[in-house]
């Protein structure tokens, strides 16, 4: 069990479903009456997606995974294409055959890798090692994609990062926070949102992000404290009850009642570890979604903003989370669609200005459009 | 003969552009006009070559035509309309499957009975397909590497004198004449364990390792250590590497494949509960292995019950006592020990 704070696969989820398209420091630019506020709405339903979904999962199986390209882009575009801002939607472009060449080629990969390192160990090391080097690389083309294949209102975003940033991003930020035991959370997520949100561009227009650190120390400290908290109940409590347990079983070997007695402080522990590590790592990812979103900036004049209550984002993910399991995944398209409502609900666009007269003067620049052809999502598979 | 549809309202942009303009789409044979809304023409092209995307849900349709504008309606039955009397045949199969219907309570039971189905049988089927399919060369190359990692890392040469070798060595071959395959696919190596302390262990290829350590632990009891070599010869009859590893590759692949559909919690969780089912697979594996060996024993006509004894030995010495946990590669020793027990009876008691 992880319990780290450094886990990012969340906020790259949100990324890329469109709730960061934005605009500027609200802290900076106030709310005063020259903006024209905007919440984005989502109007997909759970009746309407379960359908796609459950035909999603019966094609995957019985093409034997083919079709979970074409899954993945019909649940895309239902997603994306119910998420509004304003009059305007944003859409999904990318093509089946794009995405299946990207799992054909990371399967591939993981294939050759395994047989490899079951073969001749020290060959596969060095395989690793060339994944190591290539990683970043990897992550900047599939933020590139991701950003490409998206659109609002006709015109497409674009991804402008590069290899250091995001070494920096996803290799030295975990890391850093990592030996830090999580003190230094907050400087790999100020990494992280700079360098997956702050290098978006939406026709050719910069979008910025310069959250502060004290903004997410702010966020940073009452799952900090819930960590550190759980971990002495761990020492406090659970540590002993275990070890006594253990004791009692020494003392009467083949006991029948003994391994299930184990067995259930086991399952119970890990069952405990796995809610506590959800709640802290959900109310981090939602106050650096806040701090992060309402930290930028569209074009230098228009601003986002993120205001989810943690607590209510730490209740939808766990009940979510309870609810998918209970029912064998059945009710999986339903917490999808309600995680995308509340999302959409608690974020906004405040535009400088009357919308339309804005967003007409945007086009696409047409590097993001003719690029997109040559470029496969691999690696997004493979988080 | 089809008359004309009825105009279809929605927004128009120029290409590339951000720039909506409130319009309708009339389509005339092949023809399609975009007006504006006082009626001017905005643009014009063919169906033929107008690329409109699938019907998902109530997504707005987004026609793009060859000049590269785009027309966006929410009026999807409108354009499927356009779309059969254009290019013939139905439309969107797939959304008329996704559609909220009682069949998809029949979906739903399928993808569930799917998912059970290969699980139990299509992943097993396939990993012995698999199994038979691999040539000999890539067991041999598997158990090369591991070994020369392992000599390279944690092993030393063995410092057991070449008395008790060969004394191992003889009961080994004896075993080995008896066991299912021919005796040449079997060797015997020792080491000085390092690391891994007490241990025999084999390679998918044939080659059991002993360690000095696990021989100084049976403590002069050749029988004993002749009984653990027999559970090995058992895991390499058995192919029980090859099987594990296909396995593991099976089925971290059914989870990656409808892993994008179920969400990223469910996810964790399958993936950690695959790693205890990988576990009990391991635990069925050892059981097998010890019954394996209580019957070559046997058939050597040593005693059935020496790797019991090993277990003893383990407990006494080790204070292994453990009960069987879902978190462990092997099952617990005191039960394994009554296992073998019980099973010596049964094979001796029906001779």
């Amino acid at each position: 069990m992880e319990l780290g704070l450094s886990r990012f696969g969340d906020l790259k989820l949100n990324i890329c479903f469109g709730g960061n398209m934005a605009d500027s420091d609200q802290v900076q630019f106030g709310r005063d009456d020259r903006y024209s506020r905007h919440r984005f709405a989502f109007s997909g339903t759970a009746k309407e997606y379960f359908g796609i979904w459950i035909v999603n999962v019966l094609l995957t199986i019985i093409t034997l995974g083919i079709y979970s390209a074409w899954a993945k882009v019909r649940r895309n575009r239902y997603l994306y294409g119910n998420t509004a801002l304003a009059d305007g939607r944003f859409d999904y472009h990318a093509r089946p055959i794009q995405i299946l060449i990207g799992q054909i080629i990371v399967i591939g990969f993981l294939i050759l890798y395994n047989i490899i390192l079951s073969l001749l160990p020290a060959l596969g090391l060095i395989l690793v090692l060339v994944f190591i080097v290539a990683f970043p690389w990897l992550i900047a083309r599939g933020l590139r994609f991701n950003a490409r294949v998206t659109s609002y209102r006709n015109v497409r975003f674009d991804f402008i990062g590069q290899y250091w940033g995001a070494a920096k991003a996803f290799f030295l930020g975990p890391l850093v926070a990592g030996i830090t035991l999580g003190i230094c959370a907050p400087i790999a997520s100020r990494w992280m949102l700079r360098y997956t949100l702050g290098n978006l561009r939406y026709g050719g227009r910069a979008i910025k992000t310069e959250p502060t650190l004290g903004d997410l120390y702010g966020v940073w400290w009452l799952p900090a404290l819930l960590t550190f908290g759980g971990w002495l109940l761990t020492i406090v409590i659970i540590l002993p009850v275990l070890v006594a347990q253990i004791t009692l079983l020494s003392e009467s070997p083949g006991a029948v009642a003994g391994p299930l007695g184990n067995l259930t402080t086991i399952v119970l522990m890990y069952f405990l570890l796995f809610v506590v590590g959800s709640v802290v790592l959900s109310l981090y990812s939602a106050g650096v979604r806040n701090v992060g979103y309402s930290a930028t900036t569209f074009d230098g004049r228009h601003y986002l903003l993120s205001d989810m209550p943690r607590w209510q984002f730490v209740w939808v993910v766990i009940s979510n989370l309870i609810v998918t399991i209970a029912t064998l995944g059945l009710m999986r398209p339903w917490a999808t669609i309600r995680m995308a409502r509340f999302q959409a609900a608690h974020t906004e666009m405040g535009f400088d200005g009357e919308v339309g007269e804005i967003l007409s003067t945007i086009k696409d620049t047409g590097s993001a459009v003719g690029a997109e052809f040559m470029d496969i999502e691999g690696i997004a598979v493979a988080f | 003969m089809h008359s004309d549809p009825q105009p279809i309202a929605g927004i128009w942009y120029p290409e590339q552009s951000n720039r909506s303009v409130r319009a309708s789409l009339v389509a005339k044979g092949a023809n399609l006009a975009v007006l504006a809304e006082d009626g001017a023409l905005l643009t014009s092209g063919f169906i033929s070559n107008t690329i409109v995307t699938d019907r998902i849900g109530n997504v707005l349709r987004r026609l793009t035509l060859a000049n590269g504008s785009v027309f966006e309606t929410p009026d999807n039955d409108a354009v499927d309309a356009l779309v059969v009397v254009a290019k013939g045949g139905r439309a969107g199969w797939i959304h008329h499957a996704e559609r909220f219907h009682p069949r998809l309570i029949i979906f739903a039971i399928l993808a569930i009975l799917f998912i059970i189905g290969i699980y139990r049988f299509a992943l097993p089927a396939l990993v012995e397909l698999a199994v038979a399919v691999t040539p000999p060369v890539v067991p041999e190359l598997m158990a090369k590497g591991a070994l020369q990692t392992l000599d390279a890392t944690t092993f030393d040469t063995t410092t057991l004198s070449t008395d008790e070798q060969s004394k191992l060595r003889e009961g080994f071959e004896r075993l080995t004449a008896r066991s299912g395959l021919e005796a040449g696919k079997f060797g015997l190596e020792f080491r000085q364990g390092g690391l891994i302390g007490p241990n025999a262990f084999a390679l998918p290829d044939g080659t059991v390792v002993i360690t000095d350590e696990l021989v100084k632990f049976a403590d002069g009891d050749t029988e004993l250590l002749l009984g653990v070599l027999a559970h090995e010869v058992g895991h390499v009859e058995l192919e029980h590497s090859l099987r594990q590893l296909y396995r593991s590759v099976g089925a971290a692949g059914l989870i990656m494949v409808i892993g994008g559909d179920i969400g990223s919690g469910t996810e964790d969780i399958l993936v950690q509960g695959g790693g205890l089912l990988a576990l009990s697979y391991s635990r069925a594996q050892e059981t097998d292995a010890d019954r394996h060996s209580v019957r070559l024993m046997l058939k050597a006509g040593y005693d059935p019950e020496a790797i019991g004894r090993f277990f003893t030995l383990l407990e006494s010495k080790l204070h292994d006592d453990s009960g069987t946990s879902i978190l462990a590669t092997h099952p617990g020793t005191p039960e394994r020990r009554r296992a073998v027990h019980e099973y010596a009876q049964k094979l001796q008691s029906s001779n």
